[in-house]
C-alpha cells in the first residue's frame, strides 16, 4: 500500500519529524529550506539518494554550506530505519505518505501553490478524492440554524451534481457538509487542521473510508494536534484542491474562515462564493463586497444543477497564481 | 560479579569475543545460573570503551531487572529501566538517553507495544545502539513453552537494526525445534552457542499421591527435612493459597507468591525473604518465573505436575545453581490433567469471540476493556488475552489517554485457525511427554536433559531413580487426616462490592452508598473441593438437598471462627425458581442451629439464565438487576444472607443492598461454598 520510491524516501527522511524525539538532535527541513535544497542538487545534478550516500565532509563541499548544516541533512538522512516502524504503524492505521515528487501528488497544489505546495502529504482513503472536481465548503464551528440548513442542503447538491465536497474535517460547517454529501452517495475530502491518526479512528470515518466515499489528508505529521497554526496554513490547502469555494458563514475581518476566504479572494485560484441574504453574518456582506459572488440562502434550483450554477456564475476571468515562483 | 582471579566459564569469552570483535549476532542456549548476563555487562562495557552506543536489552520479567541493574552498577554500568510500573521517571531516562548518560536500557517487550515508546524514544536508541540483546530468547519462537505475543514485536524490531549492530539472543531452555525457530526468524547467520544443561547437584524425585490432602500431608511430613529455603510450585492462584495457608497452620514459614493483587502481595518483599532466607518456603505460580536467582536454593517441589518438560526444568533448574545438594521433588495428583486440560482449551480465546471483540471495536470510535465487557459475554482474562492477540496481528490499536481504550485500524483480520491447532496440538504432546516423565523408570535428569535436546544427556547417578532410593511417600495418617480437615475448612472471606459496574447504576452514583453495602462475608469452602466443596456439589446436583454435616460445619464457622458482628438476628437466602426450596431448606437449618428465625424475605421476579453463564461481572450483574424484590415487610436486625454458591457476587449485592434500602439492619453473606475461576499466575 504504502511503497515510496528512493527519492521520496529521502524526501521524507529530510521534511517530516517521523522517528523523530520531541527535541531533535536534527529539526527536519521546512518547505522553504526543501526548495533551497532542491535547487541547489539541481544546480550540481544530484538526486536526492545520491546526496544520502555523501559523508558529512562531502555533503558540505558539494552544496557548500555550514558544518552545522550539513551534518543536519546527513543526520536526518541517516535515519531510514529508525522511520521504519512509524510507517508500518502508519500503514496499519491505513494511513498513506505522498511527497511533491511522486507523480500521483495533487496536481492542483503545484499548479496553485507552486513552491508552497506541501512537501509531504500524509493521507487515508482514495487519493483519486484529491483530484475530482469540487466545492470547498468553508465555515465557522458555530452556525446556526439557518446556516445548517444551508450546509446540509449544499451538501446533498454537491452529490447530486457530482462535486466532491473539500472541507476541513472539523465540526460545524465542515463535518455537516461532508457529511450531508456522503449521505446522499457523494464523496468528501477532509483537510485535517487535527491529528489524521485521531481523524482515521473515528468509526463513522472508518466506515466512509471503507467505502470509498471519504478521504483524509493533512501536511502535518499524522499525531500533530490542532493548532491555529496549522488551520491557516491548512485553508489555502482547501481552496486549491476546489474548482468552486463557499463560504457558509463568516466573522468580519476575524477567524479563520475570514482568513482564509480573504487569502483565496486575494489569490484568485478559484472563485468564492459567500452565503448571502438577510440574516448572514456581516463577514459574508463583507467577503462579497471585497469580491465574493453572492450565493442565494434559499436556492431556488434543483439540486442537481449545483455544479452549472456554480459554472454560470463564475464572472469570465483566468484564474492567477498569487503564489509565484520563489526562483 | 568479577573478582581480580574471576575466570570465564566455558563459552563466556566466546561469546563476548564474538559479540566484542565480530559484530556477530550470537545465540547462547546455558543453563539458567551459567552466567549470560555476565557476557552481555562485559560486551557493553568493552563496547562502550570503544565508542559504541548504549546496549538495548529487552527481558520479560520486572524481578529480573531489579537484579540486574544492581549487578550492572557493580561493574560500572549505568543501567536505566523503561517499563509499564516506572512510567514517573521516564522522562529522566529519557533525557538521559538523549544525553548518552545511559550504558544499557533494559525493557520489557511490552515497551515494544507502546506508541510513544515507539515513535519517539526506540527510534533514536536503537539506531546507534551497540549492541541489541533478547533475553529468554526461546519467547519469540511459537514452539516456545511460553511463547509471549510481544516478543512478535523485537523480531520486527530486529529486522530493523542497522546493518553491524551486533545481536545476543539468551535462553537456559530451548530444544532444537526452538533454536530452529529462532534461527528462522532472527537470521541463520545467528552463532549458536550451547551448553550442557545438566545440573550436576540436583536430585530429581517424582511421587504420584492422587489427592490433595496426601500431597499437602507429603509437605508438612518432609519440608523440615530439606536444609535451607526452596519454593513449591502450584499451577492455580487458588492452590498457591491454600498449600500456604496449610504450611503456615503447621508452623512452617511460608508465604504466597502470585501475579494477583498488587495491594495485598509484596513481590518484591517476598523475593527478598527468601533470598534472605527468612523463609523456609515460596508458594508461588509461574509467576515466579525467569530471573529470579537464589543460588542456594535448596529445593524445587512441585505440588501439581507443569505442563511441559521445558517448563518443569526451567522451575526446578532454581534449585542448586550453587549448592551441593539441591532437591527437585514432582508431586502429582489426580487433578493435574483436568487443570492442564483447562489450559490448553483456554489458552486462545474461541475465533468467535475474537471476531465478536473486533466487530465490537469496529463500530465504536474507542472503547474501553469495561465497556467492551459490558457488551461482550466474555470473562476479563479472555478478552485481555484476544485483545493482546488482535493488537499484535495490527487489527486494533491500544491507545493509552487517562484510560486504556481500543480502536479498530484499517488492517483485516481473520482468524488463523490452523497457528492455534498447530499450537493447541504441540501443547497436547508436551503434556503427554510430561504424564511419560512421571512414570519414568530410568535417570530422571537424562529424560529431561535429552528431551531438550541436550547433546550431552546421560545417567546423572543422583536421582532417586539412579539411587534407587529417595523420599518416602507415604505419610501418617494422622496428617492426612488433618490436612482433609483443613480443606474442609477454608473460610473464604467475600469482600463486599463497592461499585456498581460500567453502565450499570443502580443509585445515584457508580459508588454502592456504604449503608447499602453488604458486610465482609464467608465462604464455608471452594466448590467442587476435596472435603465440603464435593458434598455441595452431591447436595445441589445429585441429592436435591445439602447434608446436615454442611449445616452444622457452617454454623461451627460463624459462631467460632466468623463471628459476624452485629451477629445475626434472623435469617434469609436467594430464591431460585430453578431449584425451589434447596437453598430455603438448607438456611432454614442453619437459621434454626444459630437459634435464630428465617424469613423468605426476598421474591424472584422472573428467573435469570444462570449466573455461571455469564462471562464477565457487568454481565452478571445486568443478569441479576430486576429480577430481585423484597417483600413489604423487611426486619430491622442485622441478617445472614445465605446463597449456595458465590460466582460473581453480584446477586448477593443486589439482594443486599434491597434488604437495606428496606430497612434491614447489617447484611451478612455467606455462602456454602465458592466457584472457583482458573487463574494461573
Amino acid at each position: 500500500m504504502m511503497k515510496l520510491s528512493d527519492e521520496s524516501f529521502a524526501l521524507l527522511l529530510l521534511c517530516s519529524h517521523l522517528g523523530l524525539p520531541e527535541i531533535p538532535d536534527a529539526k527536519p527541513l521546512s518547505t522553504r529550506e526543501w526548495n533551497k535544497l532542491e535547487q541547489a542538487l539541481e544546480a550540481h545534478s544530484l538526486n536526492l539518494p545520491a546526496l544520502a550516500g555523501l559523508s558529512v565532509k562531502q555533503i558540505k563541499s558539494t552544496l557548500q554550506t555550514s558544518d552545522d548544516e550539513a551534518s543536519r541533512i546527513s543526520l536526518l538522512l541517516n535515519r531510514g530505519s529508525a522511520i521504519q516502524e512509524n510507517l508500518d504503524r502508519l500503514n496499519e492505521l491505513g494511513i498513506w505518505i505522498i511527497t511533491r515528487l511522486d507523480e500521483d501528488y495533487p496536481r492542483r497544489f503545484i499548479e496553485r501553490l507552486n513552491a508552497a505546495a506541501p512537501v509531504l502529504l500524509y493521507g487515508a482513503g482514495e487519493l483519486r478524492l484529491l483530484n475530482r472536481r469540487g466545492l470547498a465548503v468553508v465555515g465557522s464551528r458555530n452556525i446556526d440554524e439557518r446556516g445548517f440548513a444551508v450546509t446540509e442542503f449544499v451538501g446533498n447538491a454537491c452529490a447530486e451534481s457530482k462535486l466532491t465536497v473539500y472541507s476541513g474535517g472539523a465540526r460545524g460547517v465542515d463535518k455537516t457538509a461532508m457529511n450531508a454529501a456522503m449521505v446522499a452517495g457523494g464523496n468528501a475530502v477532509g483537510l485535517l487542521a487535527d491529528s489524521l491518526e485521531k481523524g482515521v479512528r473515528a468509526a463513522d470515518a472508518r466506515g466512509r473510508i471503507e467505502e470509498g466515499q471519504l478521504a483524509l489528508a493533512t501536511s502535518f505529521s499524522p499525531h500533530a494536534s490542532f493548532t491555529i497554526g496549522m488551520a491557516m496554513a491548512r485553508n489555502k490547502l482547501i481552496y486549491a484542491l476546489s474548482d468552486f469555494a463557499l463560504v457558509i458563514a463568516s466573522d468580519a475581518e476575524k477567524g479563520g474562515t475570514w482568513a482564509g476566504a480573504e487569502e483565496a479572494l486575494k489569490a484568485g485560484w478559484i472563485p468564492v462564493f459567500v452565503v448571502d441574504g438577510p440574516n448572514v453574518p456581516d463577514g459574508n456582506r463583507l467577503l462579497i463586497k471585497r469580491g465574493g459572488i453572492p450565493f442565494p440562502d434559499a436556492f431556488g434550483d434543483s439540486p442537481s444543477s449545483l455544479g452549472d450554477w456554480l459554472e454560470e456564475h463564475t464572472p469570465a476571468k483566468e484564474p492567477v497564481a498569487l503564489q509565484g515562483s520563489l526562483f | 560479579m568479577l573478582g581480580q582471579e574471576a575466570q570465564f566459564r566455558e563459552g563466556q569469552f566466546q561469546a563476548i569475543d564474538a559479540i566484542v570483535t565480530r559484530r556477530a549476532r550470537v545465540l547462547v542456549v546455558q543453563r539458567t545460573g551459567w552466567g549470560k548476563s555476565l557476557v552481555y555487562f562485559l560486551s557493553t562495557k568493552l563496547l562502550r570503551e570503544q565508542g559504541a552506543g548504549p546496549t538495548v536489552l529487552v527481558s520479560p520479567l520486572l524481578s529480573l531487572m531489579r537484579n540486574q541493574i544492581e549487578a550492572a552498577a557493580r561493574i560500572g554500568i549505568r543501567a536505566i529501566t523503561i517499563n509499564s510500573s516506572n512510567r514517573a521517571d521516564w522522562d529522566a531516562a529519557e533525557t538521559a538517553l538523549s544525553r548518552d548518560a545511559c550504558d544499557i536500557l533494559l525493557i520489557s517487550p511490552e515497551r515494544l507495544g507502546n506508541d510513544r515508546f515507539m515513535r519517539s524514544v526506540l527510534p533514536g536508541v536503537s539506531n546507534r545502539a551497540g549492541l541489541f540483546v533478547v533475553d529468554e530468547v526461546h519467547c519469540i519462537s511459537d514452539w516456545g513453552h511460553d511463547f509471549r505475543p510481544d516478543y512478535r514485536r523485537i523480531v520486527r524490531v530486529m529486522e530493523r537494526l542497522p546493518a553491524g549492530i551486533p545481536v545476543l539472543g539468551t535462553t537456559a531452555t530451548a530444544n532444537n525445534r526452538v533454536v530452529d525457530d529462532v534461527l528462522q526468524q532472527l537470521g541463520s547467520e545467528l552463532l549458536v552457542l550451547r551448553g550442557p544443561l545438566v545440573r550436576t547437584s540436583l536430585r530429581l524425585q517424582n511421587i504420584v499421591l492422587s489427592t490433595q490432602a496426601e500431597r499437602l500431608a507429603w509437605l508438612a511430613h518432609n519440608i523440615g527435612k530439606f536444609k535451607g529455603s526452596g519454593v513449591i510450585y502450584c499451577l492455580t492462584v487458588a492452590d498457591v493459597e491454600r498449600v500456604t495457608g496449610w504450611l503456615k497452620s503447621q508452623g512452617i514459614r511460608a508465604e504466597a507468591y502470585h501475579a494477583g493483587d498488587d495491594a495485598k502481595i509484596d513481590r518484591e518483599a517476598l523475593e527478598k525473604a527468601l533470598l534472605d532466607n527468612e523463609l523456609k518456603v515460596l508458594v508461588a505460580t509461574v509467576a515466579l518465573g525467569m530471573g529470579f536467582d537464589k543460588p542456594d536454593l535448596a529445593f524445587v517441589i512441585h505440588f501439581q505436575r507443569p505442563g511441559s518438560v521445558v517448563a518443569y526444568y526451567q522451575q526446578v533448574g532454581r534449585a542448586g545453581r550453587a549448592v551441593d545438594r539441591a532437591y527437585g521433588i514432582l508431586l502429582s495428583g489426580r487433578e493435574d490433567d483436568d487443570i492442564q486440560d483447562y489450559f490448553i482449551e483456554s489458552a486462545f480465546p474461541p475465533p468467535e469471540t475474537m471476531t465478536s471483540i473486533l466487530d465490537e471495536i469496529g463500530a465504536r470510535t474507542g472503547v474501553s476493556l469495561n465497556e467492551l465487557l459490558s457488551r461482550v459475554n466474555v470473562s476479563r482474562s479472555m478478552a485481555d488475552r484476544a485483545l493482546k492477540l488482535l493488537e499484535i496481528d495490527g487489527a486494533i490499536e491500544i491507545r493509552f489517554d487517562k484510560r486504556t481504550v481500543y480502536y479498530r485500524t484499517s488492517a483485516q483480520w481473520q482468524p488463523d485457525i490452523e497457528r492455534t491447532n498447530r499450537i493447541t496440538s504441540l501443547r497436547r504432546a508436551e503434556l503427554a511427554q510430561m504424564q511419560k516423565y512421571v512414570a519414568h523408570r530410568g535417570c530422571l535428569m537424562e529424560f529431561l536433559t535429552r528431551a531438550l535436546d541436550d547433546p550431552d544427556a546421560r545417567p546423572c547417578g543422583l536421582c532417586a531413580n539412579c539411587q534407587g532410593r529417595g523420599f518416602r511417600a507415604e505419610v501418617p495418617a494422622e496428617l492426612v487426616t488433618q490436612a482433609a480437615e483443613f480443606l474442609g475448612r477454608v473460610d473464604i472471606v467475600l469482600e463486599p462490592k463497592k461499585r456498581w459496574p460500567t453502565d450499570l447504576s443502580l443509585s445515584e452514583t457508580s459508588v454502592i452508598p456504604a449503608d447499602f453495602r453488604n458486610a465482609t462475608g464467608r465462604s464455608l469452602c471452594y466448590y467442587g473441593d476435596a472435603g465440603f466443596g464435593r458434598l455441595v456439589r452431591q447436595g445441589k446436583y445429585e441429592r436435591g438437598a445439602f447434608d446436615d454435616q454442611l449445616v452444622e460445619a457452617s454454623a461451627k464457622m460463624i459462631r467460632e471462627r466468623w463471628n459476624p458482628d452485629p451477629f445475626p438476628q434472623w435469617v434469609t437466602a436467594i430464591p431460585s425458581r430453578r431449584h425451589p426450596g434447596l437453598v430455603y431448606d438448607f438456611a432454614s437449618r442453619l437459621a434454626a442451629r444459630l437459634g435464630v428465625g428465617f424469613i423468605a424475605a426476598l421474591v424472584r421476579t422472573a428467573e435469570a439464565p444462570e449466573q455461571k453463564l455469564m462471562a464477565n461481572s457487568s454481565m452478571q450483574a445486568r443478569n441479576v438487576a430486576g429480577t430481585l424484590e423484597t417483600i413489604e415487610r423487611v426486619p430491622s436486625g442485622a441478617v445472614l444472607l445465605v446463597d449456595d454458591i458465590i460466582d460473581s457476587g453480584w446477586t448477593l449485592t443486589l439482594a443486599g443492598w434491597l434488604l437495606r434500602k428496606k430497612g434491614s439492619g447489617v447484611v451478612h453473606p455467606f455462602t456454602l461454598a465458592r466457584a472457583t475461576a482458573r487463574k494461573t499466575s
